[in-house]
């Protein structure tokens, strides 16, 4: 049985404006997303903000009425059938709410551990052994208004595993986090993913998916944009070679103008910290740098380096390729092109 | 790939004496933790000043108002306010039960639990209940002691028959307002305005003869008001008023329905109009 199914999954949001003339407007969050997660499966969706991820977790998870399509948990149909869902699953999002702020940890999770039937005789210790697992034995007394971020993020884990579930899903779950807390936090999904929990994970961080994730979707405009395992969405930019530029000051007409030299397949800057890092796709050989460098023209740059391409980098080429077909060129559920690989899995082609 | 198989739904459905035991508990634990955690005033200063000294001054207020104004008695005011005063704690209790889990973030992971809903939302409206009973009788107390005022012995039984019974029903309202807050963010907007209601329409502190015919129907509907009627009665050495307290039971009983139908709507349409967008 496989864990996650989803065929053509569709949510449109409707908001109404104004008082007197009041205005629907309707915005399609998700167009037609089809994927499948097997059981055990570490399992990601990658994607820019506004992408569709969060939505598709929330009709995955029964938060949400799919507009369109259907969506099984574990056999269980998350529309028709979302108590049988709810018992199977744990729900862990990022950020700093979410939590009674009031109580303690030990007093939250309690509540929790009710809420999501955990037999009252197997409470305290399930309680115990999870607050040893994130970390938090010695301060679970301590109300959670006092709790750092990474503190609370290690808190929301410990409760969506409170009663074992089958598939977890996380949401960016590291999302704020300190270095430290957030590979305590890797460690802890990896140790999940080893003892048999599927767990279907969005992050921003490339790092983090290429380390965690057995394969990735990415989601961009509310489609699947490229599915398939970390290393082979890499290979799909191992034919070209990456610049990365430290520059201090680059502008949208710097990138537009890298992007319009010839050999180029694209360009992004990344903001770190007081100085910027250009990452520039070229053809694989090519030798652009005074190009490129010709276009940053009145930006001070710093160290300029040649290297592979990471995951991070073929990420940021499919995400440029659907912003490049958006917004009327973005195709449907039907026109994405769709393969099946060897283990049986949809994968679509970007 | 490691996996683990799944624990199947049949394996180890709970009988029904461990279903009873798991609901009483999501009642009391799960009610009492809720309480301490989405009931804003819990801090000794402001279970203090909101819920006892306030509502006193409130019924002092209009006990002196009604001298001055001479119409009614000391009786008539003290008993109606000692009955209202359980509002404050029943309505906006029962409102922040439900509508602080947005201020929160906790509205996703709470309707995410797969149990039944009844217990769960009943469960946070009984520490209302008690909070609203002992408001009533510390108001009832202090106002007796400050302003002379004697309750016969043997009615003292039934009076807390019936602010016991005025508690609940106003819970169930307070409640069926909190219900509002799966739909709509600004909810403590209704609650203030169904404050006000209750003041004026449950006789509490304007006897209801000289109302106009619909507001007194409309306060024959609204908690409170039979209660109030049976505990004047009751002071005054007239005996339990029996239909007072059924009528006040069927007026809670008839918000708790309403609450639960509510909830069970907002909840489904929450997830058809995505309504619990901050989770």
């Amino acid at each position: 049985m496989l864990a996650i199914e989803a065929k053509n999954l569709r949510r449109t949001y409707t908001s109404r404006t104004g008082f007197l003339r009041p205005r629907r407007t309707e915005t399609e969050a998700v167009r037609g997303i089809t994927f499948e997660v097997a059981c055990g499966e570490l399992f990601g969706l990658l994607g820019p903000n506004g992408a569709g991820k969060t939505t598709t977790i929330k009709m995955l998870n029964t938060l949400l009425l799919p507009t369109s399509g259907t969506a099984r948990v574990l056999g269980h149909d998350v529309a028709s059938d979302p108590v049988a869902v709810r018992r199977r699953i744990g729900y862990v999002f990022g950020g700093d709410r979410g939590l009674y702020d009031r109580l303690s940890a030990l007093d939250n999770l309690r509540y929790f551990a009710e809420l999501y039937g955990v037999e009252p005789r197997d409470q305290k210790r399930r309680i115990g052994e999870l607050l040893d697992l994130v970390g938090l034995a010695g301060r679970e007394k301590e109300r959670v208004e006092g709790y750092s971020r990474g503190m609370r993020q290690r808190l929301h884990i410990a409760r969506g595993l409170l009663h074992r579930p089958d598939v977890l899903f996380l949401d960016e779950p590291s999302i704020g986090v300190d270095p430290v807390a957030a590979r305590d936090l890797r460690r802890t999904v990896a140790d999940l993913r080893a003892g048999g929990t599927t767990v279907l994970l969005t992050t921003h961080y490339m790092a983090e998916a290429d380390e965690l994730c057995d394969r990735i979707a990415v989601i961009a405009g509310g489609t699947i944009r490229a599915l398939g395992t970390p290393d082979r969405l890499k290979s799909r930019v191992q034919e070209r070679g990456i610049l990365e530029i430290e520059a201090y000051g680059a502008g949208e007409e710097h990138l537009e103008r890298i992007r319009g030299v010839s050999g180029v397949h694209g360009a992004a800057a990344e903001e770190r910290g007081s100085r910027q890092a250009v990452i520039v796709q070229t053809e694989r050989g090519a030798d652009l740098h005074g190009q490129v460098l010709a276009a940053l023209d009145g930006v001070r740059v710093g160290r300029v380096v040649t290297r592979e391409p990471t995951l991070e980098d073929a990420y940021i080429a499919i995400v440029e390729e659907a912003d490049a077909l958006a917004p009327t060129d973005v195709p449907g559920p039907t026109d994405a092109p769709a393969s099946t690989d060897a283990s049986g899995s949809t994968e679509v082609a970007a | 790939m490691p996996t683990r198989t799944p624990h199947t739904d049949s394996g180890s459905a709970p009988g029904p004496y461990r279903r009873t035991v798991s609901a009483l508990r999501l009642v009391v634990v799960g009610g009492a933790l809720s309480y301490r955690a989405l009931f804003n005033w819990t801090t000794p200063p402001m279970f203090i000043g909101t819920l006892l000294v306030g509502p006193l001054l409130q019924l002092l207020f209009f006990v002196f108002l009604g001298r001055q104004l001479h119409v009614a008695d000391d009786r008539f005011y003290l008993l109606g306010n000692a009955v209202v005063s359980a509002s404050t704690a029943c309505v906006y209790g029962g409102t922040m039960a439900v509508a602080n889990e947005r201020r929160y973030g906790t509205l996703g992971a709470v309707l995410l639990s797969p149990r039944n809903r009844a217990p769960l939302w009943f469960g946070r409206a009984i520490p209302y209940v008690l909070n609203g009973l002992v408001i009533s009788v510390f108001t009832l107390s202090a106002a007796c002691l400050l302003l002379g005022l004697r309750i016969p012995v043997e009615a003292l039984p039934g009076l807390g028959a019936v602010l016991l019974a005025a508690a609940a029903g106003c819970s169930a309202f307070g409640l069926a307002l909190g219900a509002l807050g799966l739909r709509f963010r600004d909810v403590f907007l209704v609650s203030n305005v169904a404050s006000s209601v209750l003041l004026l329409l449950t006789g509490a502190n304007v006897p209801r003869e000289t109302l106009p015919a619909w507001m007194r129907a409309l306060g024959d509907v609204l908690p409170l008001t039979h209660a109030a009627d049976a505990a004047r009665q009751l002071s005054a050495g007239g005996g339990l008023d029996g239909r007072g307290i059924v009528a006040e039971l069927l007026t809670g009983a008839g918000y708790a329905l309403l609450a639960v139908v509510l909830l069970a709507l907002f909840e489904r349409g929450s997830r058809r109009r995505a309504t619990l967008d901050v989770m």
